[in-house]
């Protein structure tokens, strides 16, 4: 009897239009979001140098089970629906009568259900094949076809976890004989997966094991792939992966197992209740009669404030039944578990979290958003057809209520559950803050973020699932649609397809961004006007819907049509008209007015301004020009009316061999005048590109120079442009984004194919250290090297402006108060201007002046960061030489202008959101103390940067970012203990490994990269270490100090890396030269492991551990392609259960033994053994004794070298062997 | 006031001519609309009731433009479909409180009075507080009849509203709707004659969409007085004697054998006896001659 029903069933579905809709709609989704990401749309950044194949087995990987996941949705309406219609019918009373047995008709049911979903997911994968192959492709993206990738990625992801979810919904429908109870344990199932991926990101092994998806697994292998592997490699399928395949496809059996086992032809759904049902005897009463009906009078009222009366009432029956029903209390549950773990989760930058100030507790989770937006899909379907599902909808509709009542009280009921849910957010939130002891609650801002600003966004999702519900035939596809849309509307996709502007995309528009110094600032006018502009396009879906509801039996979409056609007049056509016109013009002029503020719109127009303006000027790079040699300033800032004014005077000399005639000014994009003090012609004024070029009357001969007197003034404010930098409180201004710049400067487009494409010659991103010609520059600026500088500032009176240098004299004038600095060092061609509403600590270090200029409610970490401060200036100036200013400013600025913090002469802004509000956690288990560290980093820069500064060429980045990384790990070394240095060493390889995979440039050994963070941070961070490590801190600081002395201060031709490694080489014994070519000229990896150990206890009291290890080391070229040999055939070869190669090893390595000891009640874990043994070969054994009971043993247990497994590196006991 | 009906025209997209070009006057009162399943009765009452969009034709009630004007004919109607269902886990009274309010009672004192009249009036003021979920098929007739009478409407529709009721519901019932008939003009669907029998002051036959035949139920029976004969027979006669006669019925006698009913204008044969006419016979007789035209 199993093929009988199993054919029947297919047939049906062939038989149901619906069946060929969703064929159809997947088909096009995978069409297009295949075609999509290989470029179909031409939406792409241009191709980069190593392209990132979209068909390789990763990316097979990804866009088909990402395509297929979607499919879930529908599972209740296929899985469900295929034993939800028995009962629906009521034919399961005659069927469960019927002579076939359970397994067959759960097979049949069960198996032909699937076959419908797993045609659907061929016809993704077809659509994902042929969507890769469409004419209009960018061919370099896509590689040749592989029909395995396919192959493997259905069988070992889609087709067990189609199963699993299969069998749970088919499961959930049988028995309670519900297609919603089936959607909501898809709903807690999706849930479940999401919160898992929160809460165990820190916890790749049990993700890798558990998350049902099995993608994490997948991950944990895959994760530092760098793009030639992830484009060549056929995907893993070992370890984790097949635990976790083999655990979930058991858990889909278990399911269906117990679905055979307690499934019965019976007659009773399964049902939960906690009350008890006291039976009683039903009889017959009512014998007698009726002969008079008198019904009282009563008044009948349809006005229109009596219907608005009604709209509001049923809006509160509808939300009572919201928020009784199951999947809006499952869905919140889940949602505020989800918002908690986010909040306890939620980015910690290395390892410390932030304190739970409220704007924290405002940023919540996109989970829970997507929570209040699947809410508001699925009650915007259930609300309209509940009626229907009840069968109580000829009752309604034949009631005098007018439709516009009913869908506005559905509306409104939606938008009261968004205000619960928002409502939520803020009771969580506060009670988070409570537990964690903060009490400073801004209940206002609360209510003003949540209740006016996001309720004003969300709500427009409501107009649009009410729109959407009301014209979708079954409401789950309408769920699905709601869902796509609103990914569609949120990610960048929908510029792929052309629309940039936020006037075309339904609830967006510009956002806000709230700091805590200086509130919304000014983006809220603009919030509103674009939710102003999206509401009346709300309430234009809403009188659509209002159109097309349907009253009474409705048999086709052209009936609806039409009814709707002849319900559009009168009220309805004015209002909708209206609104047409009202929507229309606004965004006529959102649009316009928007484009005046920002001529430049899309990338491609950005890039296609630079690209034309290097073809127009990049004839004059080559051009001699004047350096600038001292720089005054006097800036005025204007925090009320959001402006400023600026006069300047660059003083110029001719520092080159040549004779200048002529002299070329880049400004910003200001309102600006300049004036030579030379005589001279007016040459060219282009004021599209900004670019000035005066013509001297009197060419200037070496050494001669020349005075530069400008004014800059900030553009008048408009609604859509804020155009002045200047903030109410907060402003912080660095030179870069306002002064003009003297000569030709870069277009700035680095990846080659890009410039071949727009016909602009291929180059390298930047020259060779070794190029002697390419050394005139340094890395900072083009126009100048070591200046004078002093600036006159002015601000509002309760305000402190703060500039580079020594306060000469602080005043005040007309209300305004005046401060003069002027630097008392030469410095580099780089300030920033300040003012805020600060709070001053103040502090000494011998002669030398601390002030740290604070929000006012910031003042958490102030001595972290004064100890940050000594400690960084203690360490480099003991180390590498004096400190050349009298002062050391930290100035807090806000968030919204960036997260950082950054060295300028002698101050260093610093954001709120950076340190200020960070809740470090001093003991063992706690993060890094980033307050101290990120100012040791930055303060070293006084040093590494603002002494000694590299050429403009590649490497040049190692000598300031790698070495105040280094100084920052030497002061955490100093302060935390070498045991802790684990934990920071782990944060920088986990960073560097990350970053080199997703380098679509290439990447480069360290001391010829070309400003990579990954690198110049990271790697560099790791491999200054390491040496120091390797050849000695003192031998090393030598090395640095006598580097920094020869280049203090020093101009053209600028030092380069390859000076610096070429000492530290001399430093460097012979036996450890090899470091060097591994750690600075070569990009070099370890794959080191553990791979078992034996402890003996020894009868001296003693303990032997005996300890098999294997070590290969590895170069990849910038691509990532690896390599086992330097050129020759000289790699070593080890093969066990596996083949391992290796470059030649003749390296030392830590091996280390550790104990664990109760140290103040805690367990610790103590080192007992650490020292470098020599290693030779691929595998290896060896004994140490060591007098303590060893816990754990590992192999370069510190991971000072770069391994992209470091799990494997250490190995914890599993008891004595004798 | 009276309902007419111009030339009405309903197809299905299954072929089917659900209503096929009727015409019809209905006075206040009872009127009981009679015949077949699938004759086209519940899509002439939701049609009627604007629950439904009619290809072609026109309905007024009084001065009511039916078909163009939906919103003033819902305010005065009262309509109860063959079959309707409730939301769940929600109480008699409070259901009714919301079909008041969709129904244009804005004043809460008016809602609770007429709820409750409505509620004695069907006889379930007692379980007002229960499940209308759980009520038995009776109890939720009436609870239908109770949301039909909150407006006082001046038109009402009920279809099929009998089946499945035992008979002491049914009667009830009944009076019930006569009861308001008295005011309003109620049109009554049904496939039961007996109902008509004993409740309509006029009716109509609705046969494949049409109406053949309308006529008051006194003067239907009046009409073939002399026309119904009947006799007992034997088992095995049945088909000899279906093919010499219009056999209208035949009903089991407890000695299995059978009474027939005949139509025919004159003594069909000496063993037949001049029987009473009945309002099944003009029924019957209607049909047979529908599907012979």
């Amino acid at each position: 009897m199993f093929l009988p029903i199993f054919r029947h069933e297919l047939k049906y579905w062939f038989k149901k239009p619906s069946f060929y809709i969703y064929v159809f709609v997947f088909l096009i989704a995978s069409l297009a979001i295949s075609s999509g990401i290989a470029g179909f749309f031409n939406n792409l950044d241009p191709t980069k140098e190593i392209p990132k194949l979209v068909n390789s087995p990763s990316g097979i990987f990804n866009i088909y089970n990402t395509l297929t996941t979607l499919i879930y949705f529908l599972f209740p309406s296929i899985i469900g629906h295929s034993v939800y219609r028995d009962y629906k019918c009521g034919v399961y009373s005659i069927l469960y009568s019927y002579p076939f047995t359970k397994a067959n008709y759960l097979f049949a049911k069960f198996f032909s259900a699937i076959t419908i979903v797993t045609i659907i997911v061929l016809v993704i994968g077809a659509g994902i094949f042929v969507g890769f192959r469409l004419p209009g492709i960018d061919a370099n993206l896509v590689g040749s076809f592989s029909f395995t990738s396919y192959l493997q990625t259905y069988l070992i992801y889609i087709m067990p976890n189609i199963l699993l979810y299969g069998a749970i919904i088919f499961s959930v429908v049988i028995f309670s004989r519900s297609i919603l109870t089936g959607f909501i344990a898809f709903l807690v199932l999706l849930m479940i997966q999401v919160l898992m991926a929160s809460l165990l990101s820190d916890h790749e092994i049990i993700s890798a094991l558990f998350n049902p998806s099995g993608a994490s697994a997948l991950v944990y292998y895959t994760k530092y792939w760098t793009t030639i592997e992830l484009n060549t490699l056929d995907l893993p399928i070992k370890g984790f992966i097949i635990y976790n395949r083999l655990l979930w496809l058991s858990v889909s059996v278990l399911v269906f197992a117990s679905v055979y086992k307690y499934f019965s032809f019976s007659q009773q759904s399964v049902s939960f209740s906690f009350k008890k049902v006291k039976g009683s005897r039903l009889t017959k009463s009512n014998f007698g009669s009726i002969t008079k009906v008198n019904l009282p009078k009563i008044k009948l009222n349809f006005s229109f404030f009596s219907n608005l009366k009604t709209t509001w009432k049923l809006s509160n029956l509808d939300l009572r039944y919201i928020v009784k029903s199951a999947p809006f209390v499952v869905i919140i549950i889940v949602g505020v578990i989800v918002l908690i773990s986010e909040y306890i989760g939620s980015q910690s930058f290395r390892g410390t979290y932030r304190l739970p100030v409220t704007w924290k507790m405002l940023e919540y989770s996109e989970a829970y958003v997507l929570a209040t937006m699947i809410c508001t899909f699925l009650y915007a379907g259930m609300l309209g057809i509940r009626s229907k599902v009840a069968n109580v909808n000829l009752l309604v509709d034949s009631s005098p209520t007018p439709n516009w009542v009913f869908v506005s009280s559905r509306f409104l009921a939606i938008i009261k559950m968004q205000f619960i849910m928002l409502l939520l957010i803020m009771i969580v939130g506060i009670s988070y803050q409570i537990y964690n002891g903060y009490t400073d609650f801004e209940i206002s801002h609360y209510l003003f973020d949540l209740f006016v600003l996001n309720f004003s966004a969300n709500i427009l999702w409501a107009f649009l699932a009410i729109l959407v519900q009301t014209l979708a035939k079954n409401m789950y596809i309408g769920l699905l649609i709601l869902i796509v849309l609103f990914f569609v509307l949120n990610t960048p996709l929908i510029s792929a397809l052309g629309l940039e502007h936020n006037v075309f995309k339904y609830a967006n528009g510009s956002w806000y961004n709230y700091s805590d110094m200086n509130g919304y600032g000014n983006y809220l006018l603009k919030y509103f006007i674009y939710r102003l502009y999206w509401l009346l396009a709300g309430l234009l879906f809403l009188i659509v819907s209002i159109l097309f509801s349907v009253r009474g039996v409705v048999f086709s979409f052209r009936e609806r049509l039409s009814m709707a056609k002849n319900n559009f007049k009168g009220k309805m056509l004015i209002a909708f008209n209206l609104f047409l016109i009202l929507f229309v013009s606004m965004g006529y002029v959102i649009y316009s007015e928007s484009n005046k503020v920002d001529k430049i719109v899309s990338n491609t127009q950005k890039l296609e301004y630079n690209v034309e303006w290097e073809k127009k000027y990049r004839k004059y790079e080559k051009y001699s020009q004047p350096r600038i040699v001292a720089v005054k300033v006097n800036f005025d800032i204007f925090p009320n009316q959001l402006s400023f004014d600026l006069k300047g005077q660059y003083t110029m000399v001719n520092k080159s061999e040549e004779t200048i005639d002529s002299i070329f000014i880049k400004y910003k994009d200001y309102p600006s005048t300049f004036e030579l003090d030379e005589a001279n012609t007016f040459v060219s004024n282009d004021s599209i590109y900004r670019f000035n070029i005066y013509k001297l009357e009197k060419s200037l001969k070496k050494g001669d120079s020349v005075t530069l007197n400008f004014t800059i003034k900030s553009k008048p404010n408009t609604v859509f442009g804020n155009n002045s930098l200047v903030l109410e409180n907060g402003t912080s201004i660095s030179k870069s984004k306002l002064m003009p710049t003297i000569g030709y400067r870069p277009s700035g487009i680095k990846d080659n194919a890009i410039r071949v494409k727009y016909g602009l010659t291929a180059q390298n991103k930047k020259a060779h250290p070794s190029d002697s010609t390419a050394l005139g520059n340094n890395l900072i600026s083009r126009d100048a090297d070591w200046i004078d500088f002093e600036a006159t500032l002015s601000t509002r009176a309760d305000q402190i402006a703060i500039a580079p240098g020594s306060l000469i004299r602080e005043w005040i004038q007309d209300g305004r108060r005046y401060f003069n600095y002027k630097v008392d060092s030469k410095m580099l061609n780089i300030y920033s201007f300040n003012s805020g509403r600060y709070e001053v600590k103040k502090d000494k270090w011998n002669d030398v002046d601390l002030e740290i200029y604070y929000h006012k409610a910031h003042s958490y970490n102030l001595d972290r960061m004064m100890a940050g401060i000594k400690a960084s200036l203690k360490y480099n100036s003991e180390n590498f030489g004096d400190y050349q200013h009298k002062q050391l400013r930290i100035i807090e600025y806000p968030k919204t202008l960036g997260g950082g913090a950054q060295a300028y002469p002698s101050i260093i802004p610093f954001s709120e959101s950076h340190g200020f509000i960070a809740d470090v956690d001093d003991s063992q288990e706690g993060g890094i103390d980033y307050p101290f560290a990120v100012t040791v980093h930055e303060v070293s820069h006084q040093w590494w940067a603002h002494q000694v500064m590299g050429a403009n060429v590649l490497g040049a980045t190692m000598l300031t970012e790698s070495l105040a990384e280094y100084v920052r790990l030497k002061a955490l070394e100093k302060q935390h203990g070498k045991d802790k240095m684990y934990k920071f060493l782990k944060y920088a390889s986990k960073h560097y490994l990350s970053g080199r995979k997703n380098d679509s440039m290439g990447e480069e050994p360290l001391m010829y990269n070309s400003g990579q963070q990954y690198i110049r941070y990271s790697k560099g961070a790791i491999v200054f270490y390491a040496l120091s490590d390797y050849i000695g801190e003192k031998k090393l600081n030598k090395v640095l100090k006598n580097f920094m002395q020869k280049n203090k201060f020093k101009e053209a031709p600028y030092v380069t890396s390859i000076e610096l490694v070429n000492s530290i080489r001399k430093s460097t014994p012979d036996s450890l030269k090899y470091i060097i070519k591994d750690m600075f000229e070569t990009i070099t990896l370890y794959d080191n492991k553990i791979v078992s150990f034996e402890t003996h206890k020894l009868e001296n009291g003693k303990y032997r551990v005996d300890i098999e290890f294997n070590i290969s080391k590895y170069r990849t070229n910038k691509n990532g392609s690896v390599s086992y040999s330097d050129n020759k055939p000289d790699s070593l070869v080890y093969k066990s259960t596996e083949s391992l190669s290796s470059l030649p090893l003749e390296d030392y390595i830590d091996i280390g033994v550790f104990a664990r000891e109760e140290v103040n009640g805690k367990s610790t874990v103590v080192e007992l053994y650490l020292e470098k043994h020599k290693i030779t070969s691929i595998n290896n054994k060896i004994s140490i004794i060591v007098n303590e009971k060893p816990y754990e043993v590992g192999i370069d247990p510190y991971i000072k070298l770069i391994d992209r497994n470091h799990d494997d590196n250490r190995i914890i006991n599993k008891g004595i062997v004798n | 006031m009276r309902l007419v009906i111009n030339n009405l025209n309903k197809s299905y997209k299954n072929g089917i001519k659900a209503i096929d070009n009727l015409n019809l006057e209905i006075g206040t009162g009872m009127f009981g609309l009679l015949g077949p399943n699938g004759a086209g009765k519940s899509s002439l009452m939701r049609t009627i009731a604007t629950l439904q969009k009619p290809d072609k034709g026109s309905i007024s009630f009084g001065d009511i433009n039916v078909l163009e004007d939906n919103t003033s004919l819902r305010e005065v109607l009262g309509y109860l479909p063959q079959s309707f269902g409730v939301y769940p886990k929600t109480s008699a009274e409070d259901l009714l409180i919301y079909f008041a309010m969709l129904k244009g009672i804005s004043n809460k004192n008016d809602r609770k009075k007429i709820v409750k009249e409505v509620l004695e009036i069907t006889n379930l003021y007692e379980v007002r507080k229960k499940y209308v979920d759980g009520y038995s098929g009776g109890m939720k007739q009436r609870f239908g009849i109770a949301q039909m009478l909150l407006n006082n409407p001046k038109l009402i529709i009920v279809d099929e509203p009998t089946a499945g009721l035992d008979p002491a519901e049914r009667h009830r019932f009944l009076n019930v709707l006569r009861e308001i008939g008295t005011n309003s003009t109620v049109i009554f669907s049904t496939h039961i004659v007996e109902d008509v029998k004993e409740l309509c002051n006029d009716m109509a036959i609705l046969n494949g969409g049409r109406i053949i035949k309308k006529i008051t139920p006194e003067k239907a029976t009046e009409e073939i007085k002399g026309q119904i004969w009947t006799r007992t027979i034997e088992r095995n006669q049945l088909e000899s004697v279906e093919k010499q006669y219009d056999i209208l019925s035949s009903n089991y006698n407890q000695d299995n054998t059978l009474n027939i009913r005949v139509h025919s204008y004159e003594k069909p044969s000496e063993d037949f006896k001049e029987a009473i006419p009945e309002l099944d016979d003009v029924y019957f007789i209607s049909l047979k001659q529908d599907n012979l035209s």
